[in-house]
């Protein structure tokens, strides 16, 4: 299989919404590539991952992950989901269990149901857990709560949490929106460098131009729920950029909508 | 303060009906208080001094009342983490929950005194009936506190766990009750401190504990007895409420 990502004319109105978040989107990504999906905030990025996570329904069109097709009004079966590995923006950690406790939640999925419920990682749950918090730089942080750590640290446990999964597909929403510029590029570095690793595919949203450019070897543009633009990142131009973060204005007959 | 609900003149003239009616249509015979004195004095007198002689009863009692309303609080915890997982709008749907709800309602709407009668009635005298009844009257309440601690923690957490394909329990165990662990210790903590003082007035209707002597004593007129068992009450209901200030602040 070569194919991660294949979406083909796919719409979404959040529901009581009246404007599309997502209008006529298609795209394929590759296994093995390491995409970012550029645009302003309200753009529609977070909505695009959560619906390849399989957290959204209610979607027109076809979208296929990992091979296999997504049902537009279900979620995607459980054993299914740890193929594909979500970083949140806000972290989403569990704030008074520790940093391996937090990691070795990302093998929930992976372990025995009844396992995981008493909470008895095996071995090679725990070798997993232990590599990726030595891959994250955190390995000295494992017996932390996470209540107490910086918001760098707290990326790191995150992206962490989703290597113990084995996602053959991470989806990183924002993932260095919170940090300063030397700590987001050694973030990035760390995320795309160890999906690389592991030969999974990446996707990654973020509203900086210069950091997609760094770390994507390719860039997807976003603005209104539609594409923009989708190019190598070495052909990013400052005009595609400079017209993505235009400020919305209203078009007389559109509505709030940019132009593409 | 708010007191902007009292602030209308509708609602201030139906408190003042309330109360005018409440003077006016039972035997609330103001005069009777003023003759009552010597009466009161007279009682109080034979309460002093305490007869220090009812140790054993004092023990006795107490050690009961606490047995009551700590197996009455273990009883209560055990109903409530199933009702209160099932009273949750995280963990089921609202065919369950609400339900479920109504039910805690009514559950704590009979007051523990009646549901005591009713066990004594069924079970027979003894501490037995007292600690059936703190349970079930407790369970209104603390399934109620335990559901609410449930829908009360961060959702990401939670979210983050069902995308990395964890079950409904699987979650419930690893993102909400790390979350909820510290409420649901305040919660039962502050209900163990009200079973200790509803039970103590158990024995009245048999129902086991110290509020037995406290009727035995009253009602032969040995009141210098009953004076004992009442600071003893007053004394344990003061150390519980100290442990208890003690312990929220450790689970803060």
């Amino acid at each position: 299989m070569n194919i991660a990502i294949r979406i083909d004319d796919l719409n979404f109105a959040h529901p009581g919404g009246s404007v599309p978040a997502l209008e006529r989107v298609s795209l394929t990504i590759s296994t093995g590539e390491s995409v970012a999906l550029l645009g302003p905030s309200g753009a529609g990025k977070t909505t695009l991952l959560a619906l390849l996570d399989g957290r959204l329904q209610g979607w027109r069109g076809r979208v296929s992950v990992l091979g296999a097709p997504l049902d537009p009004d279900q979620p995607p079966p459980r054993a299914s989901r740890p193929d594909t590995g979500f970083v949140f923006q806000e972290f989403a950690l569990v704030e008074r269990s520790t940093v391996l406790r937090n990691v070795l939640n990302g093998r929930l999925g992976r372990m025995a149901p009844l396992r995981a419920l008493l909470g008895s990682p095996t071995p090679h749950d725990l070798d997993i857990a232990r590599t990726a918090l030595t891959d994250c730089g955190i390995a000295d942080l494992a017996e932390r709560r996470v209540d107490s750590l910086s918001g760098g640290q707290r990326q790191r446990v995150a992206i962490a949490r989703c290597l113990a999964q084995e996602p053959r597909l991470i989806l990183a929403d924002e993932p260095v929106s919170n940090l300063d510029p030397t700590r987001a590029g050694e973030v990035l570095a760390l995320l795309t460098g160890a999906a690389q690793a592991r030969g999974a595919t990446a996707l990654f949203s973020s509203h900086q131009p210069d950091l997609a450019r760094r770390f994507a070897q390719r860039i997807i543009g976003i603005r209104g729920g539609r594409i923009a633009f989708d190019v190598p990142a070495s052909e990013l131009n400052e005009d595609a950029t400079a017209e993505l973060y235009r400020a919305v204005e209203p078009i007389p007959g559109i509505g709030l909508r940019a132009v593409s | 303060m708010a007191f902007r609900g009292f602030g209308g003149f509708t609602t201030s003239g139906l408190i003042a009906a309330a109360i005018l009616w409440s003077f006016a249509t039972t035997d609330v015979e103001l005069s009777r208080l003023m003759s009552a004195g010597p009466r009161i004095a007279d009682f109080l007198g034979r309460m002093f001094p305490p007869d220090p002689t009812v140790m054993a009863e004092i023990k006795k009692g107490s050690a009961e009342t606490l047995r009551i309303a700590i197996l009455g609080t273990l009883g209560a915890v055990i109903l409530s983490v199933p009702l209160g997982i099932l009273a949750s709008e995280t963990m089921v749907s609202p065919a369950v929950f609400r339900p479920i709800r109504t039910l805690l309602a009514f559950i704590r709407a009979i007051p523990l005194i009646l549901v005591a009668m009713l066990m004594v009635g069924a079970v027979g005298l003894g501490p037995l009936p007292g600690i059936i009844a703190v349970a079930f009257h407790a369970t209104g309440m603390l399934a109620k506190f335990y559901a609410e601690a449930i829908d009360g923690v961060s959702r990401a957490p939670i979210a983050a766990l069902e995308s990395a394909g964890a079950g409904p329990l699987v979650r419930l165990r690893y993102a909400i009750w790390p979350q909820m662990a510290p409420v649901v210790a305040r919660d039962t903590i502050f209900r163990f401190e009200l079973n200790l003082r509803e039970s103590l007035i158990l024995g009245i209707v048999g129902a086991g504990g110290i509020g037995f002597y406290i009727q035995t004593y009253v009602r032969s007129f040995q009141y210098d007895k009953a004076a004992s068992v009442t600071i003893a009450v007053v004394v344990m209901v003061i150390a519980i409420e100290a442990i208890n200030v003690a312990l929220r602040r450790r689970f803060a």
